[in-house]
């Protein structure tokens, strides 16, 4: 009795194990099959705390998502579900390779989505990302505040602080950088050791990525400085640094939001303020489908559940 | 015969019953297992979470060409370095140095950044991650190259080998290891055990040797028993508005290792009270008698006599404080913060390792793989933690029945 209970469990044991690396590829194949005569749309869409998410829903007008839709997890696992799912569709960031996935990037209201439509306004599904600074003379020393100030200045106007933005996922005008050897002119404070210096940052979590290897990569340049960031959400970016919070467990140095600064965050009090990239969402389909636009309305209604059909697709 | 019937159909719901139990705990850890392991490595044990960020110069020397014998990677015979493409365990693609020939400019590089360092020779070792690299090429323009314009190792190579001079090199030493959270996570096991052990051991000894069977008395004892039940999320909002001025004396000017603690030996207390009562009921009453009737006086007895003898239940309410505390996390996002620290001080901030686990899942691209690599090794520290204390307890330990 108790033998065969033994192998009987251990042989459950191997079943359950051999099954549940494979079971997210099994679940994906089962909503698939039923689809694939029919040309219903498979809605695939991002989990609950994602910034491409919030970008996307804001842009179509979202209000309530369909029961139907996917969650995914990231933005490459996005693209390789939709690209192997001919009646998918989803949304990724800018920089994704489309044709390594199998994705075809689709125009939103006729406007193709590329770094010189988003960085002219013209491509409507974007958000900037801000930031804004304490008050000038607010920093407790002028070391730090001229600190900030040269690594606002490396953020968003020297060739290096933008490519590497760039190579972080942000949207950036090139064009308009200046070498850091002739900024680093005007900021004297980065030819002395700062390493006793901490700058604090507060804010949207979306621009975590970006800022993290703008940092990082200022460090060197600019005497070894510390840097601290706790990103909690854009909300925060403002009041940390100008707002109710300000001095107090939470305050920050410099403030940021996956947003423009609305009406009740007054950032003119602020030793400077302003975007430093654009964050771009790209409407993906499979390679196959024939649809190459698709309109702000079309999308709300395909991610509310009304529209299922990609033939009814204006 | 319907009593045997009987009697298999229970024996048999049991049987069922405990291999679910351990089927789906098996299931778990093999899952944990298969998905962690293969991110397990000496490096993230030692390493700190953070990369160190160098710019810095190389020496020019232009005399010889270097050459690599089975060397990995795409190797530039004019610098004498290799460099291969790789993913680090948080999905990023970076260029990292496989090898440095001998003599090498790549071995002398002296630093750029301000400060007293500037002009120290840097060593480079293998897995620096080349970010940028400003170079003149061979026809005297200015060029950048490296992972931020998205090159990989082989074109790196070739850009190299078409440069005449390098003015920088930004690196970045491979960070991404969890050292620091390691030792704020035991920090904050010791913090919050040496709060609450003394605490709750003796609460526990005055509500089973002291207190008198009053209505008052069994209230309190409920009201420890129903504390269990509170999420621990409340007492972490607890922990910042009442016991955050306690830390300020300390020192601590926002979220700390010892206002986590606290706030951990706040929600320890109901289990060590729990466990060392139990033990404590258990000691025959003909003990106390004993050493009562021997002439020793009631702090006595249970000092010397009564409590040696419940080390067990100590040792019971100690392991499950250990595992409590290294599993918290929703308590810990208000008291701790967020930030991960790699040199952990008792008054700053600084993140636990199911804290980690939090912030890597709730990040924009989940990572489940390093999640499970954080599990394993919690699951370890347990381990370990549990035999020591085990071992020690033993020690400790008399028995008098």
């Amino acid at each position: 009795m108790k033998r065969i209970l033994c192998v009987l469990f251990s042989l459950m044991l191997l079943v359950g194990c051999s099954s549940t690396p494979a079971a997210d590829s099994s679940s994906t194949e089962d909503t698939k099959e039923p689809t694939a005569q029919t040309s219903s749309i498979n809605v695939y869409t991002r989990d609950a705390t994602s910034g491409t998410r919030e970008a996307f829903e804001k842009a179509i007008g979202l209000e309530e998502l369909t029961a139907t839709a996917i969650e995914v997890s990231s933005n490459g696992d996005m693209a390789t579900k939709v690209g192997t799912d001919e009646n998918g569709i989803g949304y990724v960031s800018l920089s994704t390779d489309f044709a390594a996935n199998n994705v075809k990037p689709l125009n939103f209201e006729g406007v193709e989505p590329s770094e010189e439509t988003v960085l002219d306004g013209s491509y409507g599904m974007q958000r900037p990302f801000s930031y804004v600074t304490r008050a000038a003379g607010d920093f407790g020393s002028t070391e730090k505040e001229q600190l900030v100030a040269a690594f606002i200045d490396y953020l968003c106007n020297s060739t290096e602080g933008m490519l590497v933005v760039e190579s972080a996922g942000g949207v950036v005008d090139l064009s308009k950088g200046t070498p850091w050897a002739e900024l680093a002119k005007n900021h004297p404070i980065v030819n002395q050791d700062n390493s006793s210096i901490t700058i604090s940052t507060a804010g949207s979590t979306s621009v975590e990525k970006t800022l993290k290897a703008a940092l990082e990569s200022f460090v060197p340049l600019a005497g070894n400085f510390q840097f601290v960031m706790n990103q909690t959400g854009s909300g925060d970016g403002y009041k940390r640094v100008l707002g109710e919070e300000k001095t107090g467990v939470n305050a920050a140095d410099i403030g940021f939001a996956s947003r423009s600064f609305n009406e009740d965050e007054d950032v003119s009090t602020a030793m400077s303020s302003g975007q430093y990239a654009i964050d771009a969402v790209v409407t993906i389909v499979n390679a196959d489908n024939t649809l190459s636009d698709i309109s702000a309305d079309s999308l709300n209604q395909i991610y509310s559940g009304t529209l299922t059909d990609f033939n009814a697709v204006k | 015969m319907s009593r045997k019937l009987k009697d298999s159909l229970l024996n048999s719901i049991t049987y069922l019953c405990a291999f679910l139990g351990v089927l789906v705990l098996g299931s778990i850890l093999i899952y944990v297992l298969i998905n962690g392991l293969k991110l397990i490595n000496v490096d993230l044990l030692k390493n700190d979470y953070w990369s160190k960020n160098y710019l810095v110069a190389v020496e020019n020397d232009q005399s010889s060409t270097f050459e690599c014998d089975g060397c990995k990677g795409y190797f530039s015979s004019k610098w004498g370095v290799s460099f291969i493409d790789e993913v680090t365990s948080h999905n990023e693609k970076v260029i990292s140095v496989e090898y440095i020939a001998e003599n090498s400019p790549f071995e002398q590089l002296t630093s750029l950044t301000a400060g007293e360092t500037y002009g120290q020779i840097v060593p480079m070792e293998k897995g620096y991650m080349i970010e940028k690299i400003d170079y003149i090429d061979s026809e005297g323009n200015t060029a950048i190259a490296g992972k931020i314009l998205k090159q990989d190792a082989q074109a790196l190579q070739e850009s190299l080998d078409n440069a005449s001079s390098i003015t920088s090199i930004y690196m970045k030493s491979p960070g991404g290891g969890i050292r620091g959270s390691l030792i704020a996570t035991l920090y904050l096991i010791l913090i919050s055990l040496i709060i609450s052990l003394p605490i709750g051991i003796a609460s526990a000894i005055y509500l089973n040797e002291y207190a008198d069977k009053s209505k008052i008395n069994r209230w309190l004892r409920q009201g420890i028993e129903t504390l269990t039940g509170v999420p621990s999320i409340v007492y972490g909002l607890m922990g910042v508005s009442v016991l955050f001025p306690v830390t300020t004396v300390f020192g601590a000017t926002g979220t700390s290792i010892l206002l986590g603690g606290l706030t951990m030996a706040i929600i320890l207390l109901p289990t060590i009270i729990r466990s060392v009562e139990e033990a404590l009921i258990v000691v025959p009453q003909s003990l106390r008698d004993a050493s009562l009737s021997l002439g020793a006086t009631k702090s006595q007895t249970i000092f010397k006599v009564v409590l040696p003898c419940c080390m067990n239940g100590i040792l019971t309410g100690v392991l499950l404080s250990i595992g409590r505390v290294i599993g918290e996390s929703a308590a810990l996002i208000y008291t701790m913060g967020t930030f991960i620290s790699d040199n952990p001080v008792i008054n700053g901030p600084a993140t636990s390792l199911s804290l980690m686990i939090w912030s890597f899942m709730s990040a924009e691209q989940p990572n489940f793989e390093l999640a499970c690599a954080i599990s394993i090794i919690i699951l370890s520290v347990v381990l370990i933690l549990n035999i020591v204390v085990k071992i020690v307890g033993k020690k400790l330990s008399k028995n008098f029945v």
